[in-house]
């Protein structure tokens, strides 16, 4: 059964362009996308996704805020960020707020699949574009 | 023959949703992609394209300085400026810089393709709000958006705003004197001219500097208290 992961950024360019990465590998099926918080918490409920692939900053509500909510409302449902804060702090509280994994946009092409495979396999992932491998 | 377009963006995931998006478009070709802006000055010498789309916040050369060494290159180069934000001072340096088409990243999916038609047809593209704040210029003759009044700073020429966005990116003297092929006694020389033009005192100043004048953009990220900043009241 293929993995379904629902796409989570405030660009539509982005979303664009990590459906084209994603849509590569059969097993896995772009579900639905969403631009901000709020209506990713919508289509969490609706579209049940196994993955949800988040960013940090956007309208409405940000990422870690939904993160959080995703999980009281959600629990199981994993959530991997990408987002261009390529910093530990940032990573940490990502983390905390229950994401699985957190990689920088700025080295999506080589992170994104395994960080994907990874998390919809509920194994942590982490990588900053500085420091590749960063230990929370 | 079809039209040929160079992409300059840092974000690889950026230039795929893109490429994507233009690429669905018969008749347009993505000739090149370009991760930073001397990359991309160097592609669009080699290629040749018929349009340049560049993101404003590029390490290394900047949208706006890659714009400017495009056109002192070959005033033939069509650039479309692609940028976060849309304020007063962006708008006026890309028009000054000689950019063609502006189109906001958020909406990148909806404004690019006709940006690049326009281009395409020796047209400009510009967002509504660029139109007014151009239109206001034209009626208001005392706004200075349409007029090429110098900005209120010293100016700096293109290799000392070269060094300014390299120093600024946290690089050494020695580490941009190897980007920039120069001796690191030069690239010494540009800081010192730059800190002093600019009446600067420290590397910090610096950066401020290039943040104030878009020659390198952060976003901030988002409070982490628990509260949401940016949720509507």
């Amino acid at each position: 059964m293929a993995v379904r992961i629902l796409l989570v950024d405030d660009h539509p360019v982005v979303r664009q362009g990590l459906r084209t990465l994603l849509e590569g590998r059969s097993e896995w099926e772009v579900v639905g996308e969403a631009s901000d918080g709020i209506e990713a918490l919508e289509k969490v409920g609706s579209l049940q996704p196994d993955v949800v692939v988040l960013d940090v900053t956007m309208p409405r509500m940000n990422g870690i805020e939904a993160c959080r909510l995703i999980q009281q409302t959600t629990p199981g449902l994993e959530v991997l960020f990408v987002t261009q804060h390529d910093s530990p702090q940032m990573m940490r509280e990502a983390l905390a707020a229950g994401a699985r994994g957190y990689v920088a946009k700025s080295n999506l092409a080589r992170d994104l699949l395994e960080a994907v495979e990874a998390v919809s396999q509920h194994r942590p992932f982490t990588a900053l574009a500085r420091n590749p491998q960063v230990q929370c | 023959m079809k039209l040929r377009i160079l992409l300059a963006d840092d974000h690889e995931i950026v230039r795929r949703g893109l490429c994507a998006l233009l690429q669905k478009h018969e008749g347009w070709e993505v000739c090149g992609e370009a991760s930073d802006g001397r990359e991309a000055v160097e592609m669009a010498k080699r290629l040749k394209p018929d349009v340049v789309i560049v993101d404003i916040g590029m390490p290394h050369l900047n949208g706006l300085d890659t714009t400017r060494q495009l056109l002192q290159h070959d005033p033939a180069f069509k650039v479309i400026v692609l940028t976060i934000t849309d304020s007063d001072q962006v708008i006026r340096e890309a028009l000054n810089a000689g950019a063609r088409g502006f189109v906001l990243k958020s909406d990148a999916a909806r404004d690019l393709v006709s940006a690049v038609e326009a281009l395409q047809s020796n047209r400009m593209f510009f967002t509504p709000r660029v139109n007014d704040l151009v239109m206001a210029g034209f009626l208001d003759k005392g706004h200075a958006i349409t007029r090429n009044e110098p900005p209120d700073l010293p100016i700096l020429t293109a290799r000392e705003r070269e060094v300014t966005q390299l120093l600024a990116e946290g690089k050494s003297s020695k580490e941009v004197a190897s980007l920039l092929n120069l001796s690191t006694k030069t690239v010494e020389t540009h800081r010192s001219n730059i800190m002093r033009k600019l009446s600067l005192h420290s590397i910090r100043d610096l950066v401020v500097y290039a943040i104030k004048n878009n020659i390198i953009q952060i976003q901030m990220p988002p409070h982490l208290n628990g509260t949401t900043e940016g949720t509507m009241a």
